[in-house]
């Protein structure tokens, strides 16, 4: 029974999954919506929001995988946990992040709008901070979930810079309008390039891929959701909603489909060399992904069109064959391929379902993956013999690491024996089989929504019209062709494996992974040494404040002239009082400074205070002396009972060096120097006739207030007065849980 | 300690609730306001936690325990004295009565609503400062236990 909230939370999930794959589809059946309010129009910030074709794709990718993966994840992780010694409660922290990830997928699909784009965009890069580091346990799961969160996240934010700059350019965040208004040039390119190298980075696309293996530590629901169908989703997601942007420049194209190959042959030269399943898996996603990103790169109708059928076939196919690694590490606790084999007698209906899925992958017929790379090759056809070339190349790849992933696992001699597992654990892949068949056999409802995003991402009609042809077409003799090769490098280890080795030995030598930990290791020193040097001592601490202050200073005198900044002014017989009060605050500092005692400075430095509180009286703002009398007595309170604390220095403590009393004085003398000609070049000039200030006192009688400071705090600025009581009882309940581990009282 | 601070200091704690009833009753059309009445208030509690110590000072004055409560209801008494207006469709910290209406007056104490964002602030200033004495003085306690 103590299982019951957490087995609500899970069909919770999948419920809200459910409805959203509902309402996606009914939204994209009604023929689409929009949402467009400002919230922030200051700032020029819409909630600009379309269920348009890309929407409806990648909205019910999202809603429709997650509802099958988190049914999945209901059987998987009360699993997981109990394997891994944790109470079933630590599923609190799974779901609702799951949730999360999935609504921002939903707005990241139908954002239409940069800044919006943005927003989502580094949402899901924090929901998956938290669901890769969910086993925050493992060492390695942690640096994991911080790895891909640097890499996706710091290049998200070139996607921020893209929108500023096309703000400055064009004066809007929208797209749409964007779309009107560029008109290729240079500020395009560079936006361009910049949200690609956001997307490529989100996608795992080389050399930003190597976050993605490492995601890996995650559990396989996290996987088999975010790595196959919704985190790398994003990054293609961007680049189909922003293609018409990125097809103004040439270049663009160019880096995309250099990038996409790279991508291709890099994953899948290395999944060929995997012995982890769920690595296989990983570098297949990279190497897939590959395959979205060349198509963006030839660009036109049929590579966008190629581009949204692939996304669908991919990410069914690979969620399946996530999940399939899942159960089978749950059937027999075994994780290596090299561990196991003919599973396929033990576990008929897992074989079949994920046979399914793997033909797929590999875009053989009678499967939704087949007109994937019909699509596939037509786009290439179009974009000339070198393309063509690599792009069966690249289906050979595929073809030869997923039968050895799908072989590995169910063919062959018997490695561990599996146990019987939940019917829950293969029914999530029956289902997502039977999808890829059934768009081997009906086409038609997948193609018209690949249609769809395609005119999204074309910015015209497209018509994405994939069919079974029994004729030597171009992309007939390119599948067959690829399908030859493939088995070839499949049957043929002795001739794949040397050269598979080989890559991934010089990846791990000098691959981007190794730069990424050298970057970190010396970031991380440059700040540990920052650290010590502020605060190595209290000295060090107030040097790291008053040094760069006065720097600021000298530059900001440097900077603005100095006429008339510098004004004596006339003494006045009125004057006498304040300058006696001056002089009284000037002695009392010099004997904070000067003085050995301890209980003296106190007391010199509380002389100094009231001296300044008088002289406001004196100025005639009785309100501010008031408020300083006050603080000042705190203080003075504070620093004597800090004080009496301090054990006695020793008698014999040994003289500062010479060369740090110096340097003291120095830094001391940079900053008050810098305060003084601040100060007293703020005071030769007055204020600038319309400041608010005489707006406030102007106003005060009419709020029924005689004095200006109480008005402005509880009615002008009432707002900032009340956020500073809140963070002053926020502060408070952190004392309390500092000091006294969250007791109230 | 010093006797005379020892005598005094408990005893302080009845002016300076005066005191800070008058900056909140008069602050409005004069100096002062809920900061500085709850920093007076704040100070001599603090006073009488220094010269009796935590468990004595609490006996005594048993109220002390409520300061938490004194936090958080300040904290709403100010949130509902600036948004209130927000029900009524204005922006916030439209404060009533408005410009050049009348005023009710008891006494010296106007009724209106920026009076009673003052007693919130005041109310978080002393309930905050009370809670960090004490929390500081338990720390100590604990330390030597």
């Amino acid at each position: 029974m103590t299982s019951l909230r957490e087995r609500l939370l899970a069909w919770g999930a999948v419920g809200a999954a459910a409805a959203g794959f509902a309402a996606f589809l009914t939204g994209w059946q009604l023929g689409g919506a929009t949402v467009n309010i400002p919230w922030a129009p200051a700032l020029d910030l819409r909630l600009d929001l379309a269920l348009d074709g890309i929407g409806a794709l990648y909205g019910l990718l999202a809603t429709g995988i997650g509802a099958v993966v988190f049914a999945y994840g209901a059987a998987y992780l009360p699993w997981h946990l109990a394997h891994d010694g944790r109470p079933r409660t630590e599923a609190h922290r799974f779901w609702p992040w799951m949730v999360i990830f999935m609504g921002s997928m939903a707005g990241l699909a139908c954002a239409r709008d940069l800044i919006l784009l943005f927003v989502f965009f580094d949402l899901t890069a924090v929901a998956s901070y938290f669901l890769i580091g969910f086993d925050r346990n493992q060492r390695e799961a942690r640096g994991a979930a911080l790895m891909a969160l640097l890499v996706t996240g710091v290049s998200a934010v070139a996607l921020l810079i893209a929108a500023v700059l096309l703000h400055a350019e064009y004066g809007t965040f929208s797209l749409p309008e964007l779309f009107e208004r560029a008109n290729g040039g240079g500020t395009v390119t560079a936006a361009g390039l910049l949200i690609a190298l956001a997307a490529l980075a989100k996608s795992a696309q080389v050399p930003l891929h190597f976050w993605l293996p490492r995601a890996m530590a995650a559990p396989t629901p996290v996987s088999a959701y975010l790595h196959s169908a919704a985190m790398v989703a994003a990054g293609v997601l961007v680049l189909g909603r922003v293609h018409p942007l990125l097809a103004q420049s040439d270049l663009v194209l160019d880096v995309l489909l250099v990038v996409g190959f790279v991508s291709i042959a890099v994953g899948g030269v290395l999944a060929l060399v995997q012995d982890e399943l769920k690595q296989i898996l990983a570098h297949s996603t990279i190497s897939q992904y590959g395959y979205v990103v060349v198509m963006y790169g030839i660009g036109g109708a049929a590579g966008a069109g190629g581009a949204a059928l692939y996304v669908v076939a991919h990410a069914i196919a690979k969620s399946a064959l996530f999940m399939t690694a899942g159960a089978v590490t749950v059937a027999t606790d075994e994780t290596r391929l090299s561990r196991l084999g003919g599973l396929g007698r033990r576990m008929p209906v897992l074989a079949v379902a994920s046979g399914v899925a793997a033909a797929t992958l590999a875009a053989l017929p009678l499967t939704l993956g087949f007109f994937k790379d019909e699509l596939f090759f037509d786009a290439a056809i179009g974009a000339g013999p070198l393309v063509q070339v690599l792009a069966v190349g690249a289906a050979a790849l595929t073809f030869a690491y997923i039968g050895r992933f799908w072989l590995g696992l169910f063919t062959g001699s018997a490695g561990a024996a599996p146990r019987r597992i939940d019917p829950l654990l293969v029914g999530p892949i029956v289902l997502l089989a039977a999808t890829a068949v059934l768009g081997g056999l009906v086409v038609g409802p997948f193609a018209e929504l690949a249609g769809d995003a395609a005119t999204v991402t074309h910015a015209a009609a497209v018509d994405v019209a994939p069919a079974y042809h029994l004729d030597l077409r171009g992309a007939n003799v390119m599948a067959l062709a690829a399908w030859a090769l493939g088995a070839a490098a499949l049957a043929l280890p002795r001739l794949r494996d040397p050269v598979a080795h080989a890559v991934a030995r010089l990846g791990d030598r000098v691959g981007p992974r190794h730069w990424y930990g050298v970057a970190l290791e010396g970031l991380n020193r440059l700040s540990g040494r920052m650290h010590d040097a502020e605060v190595r001592d209290l000295r060090t601490s107030i040097a790291a404040v008053l040094v760069p202050g006065g720097i600021l200073f000298a530059i900001g005198f440097a900077a603005t002239p100095t006429s008339g900044a510098y004004d004596v002014g006339k003494v006045l017989l009125a004057d006498v009082p304040i300058i006696v009060v001056l002089a009284l605050a000037a002695l009392a500092a010099l004997t904070t400074a000067r003085d050995r005692g301890r209980l003296r400075p106190i007391l010199a430095l509380s002389v100094l205070g009231f001296a300044l509180a008088a002289v406001y009286a004196m100025v005639g703002a009785p309100d501010v002396a008031l408020v300083a009398v006050v603080v000042e007595t705190v203080f003075s309170v504070v620093f004597i009972g800090v004080f009496s604390r301090l054990p006695m220095p020793p008698r014999d403590r040994p003289a500062e060096s010479r060369w740090r009393r110096r340097r003291n004085v120095a830094a001391g003398v940079l900053a008050g120097a810098g305060a003084f000609a601040t100060i007293w070049a703020t005071l030769s000039r007055p204020t600038a006739a319309e400041s608010v200030a005489a707006e406030h006192i102007k106003r005060a009688p009419e709020a029924h207030g005689g004095d200006v400071v109480t008005v402005i705090l509880a009615d002008f600025r009432g707002l900032d007065t009340l956020v500073e009581i809140t963070v002053l009882a926020v502060a408070m309940v952190g004392v309390a849980s500092l000091v006294r581990r969250g007791r109230p009282w | 300690m010093n006797d005379v601070i020892e005598t005094v200091g408990p005893k302080l704690l009845g002016p300076a609730l005066m005191v800070a009833a008058a900056i909140i009753v008069r602050g409005y059309g004069d100096v002062g306001d809920g900061f500085s009445a709850g920093v007076i208030v704040a100070l001599a509690i603090a006073l009488r936690y220094v010269t009796l110590g935590v468990e004595e000072a609490e006996r005594g004055l048993p109220i002390l325990r409520h300061a938490p409560a004194a936090v958080a209801g300040g904290l709403l008494v100010a949130l509902a004295s600036g948004f209130f207006g927000v029900a009524l469709g204005d922006p916030p910290f439209t404060h009533q009565p408005g410009p050049g209406e009348h005023v009710v007056e008891i006494g010296m104490l106007e009724l209106m609503t920026p009076v009673a964002f003052d007693v919130g602030v005041m109310l978080v200033v002393v309930g905050s400062l009370t809670l960090l004495v004490h929390h500081l003085g338990m720390l100590v306690g604990e330390r030597r236990a």
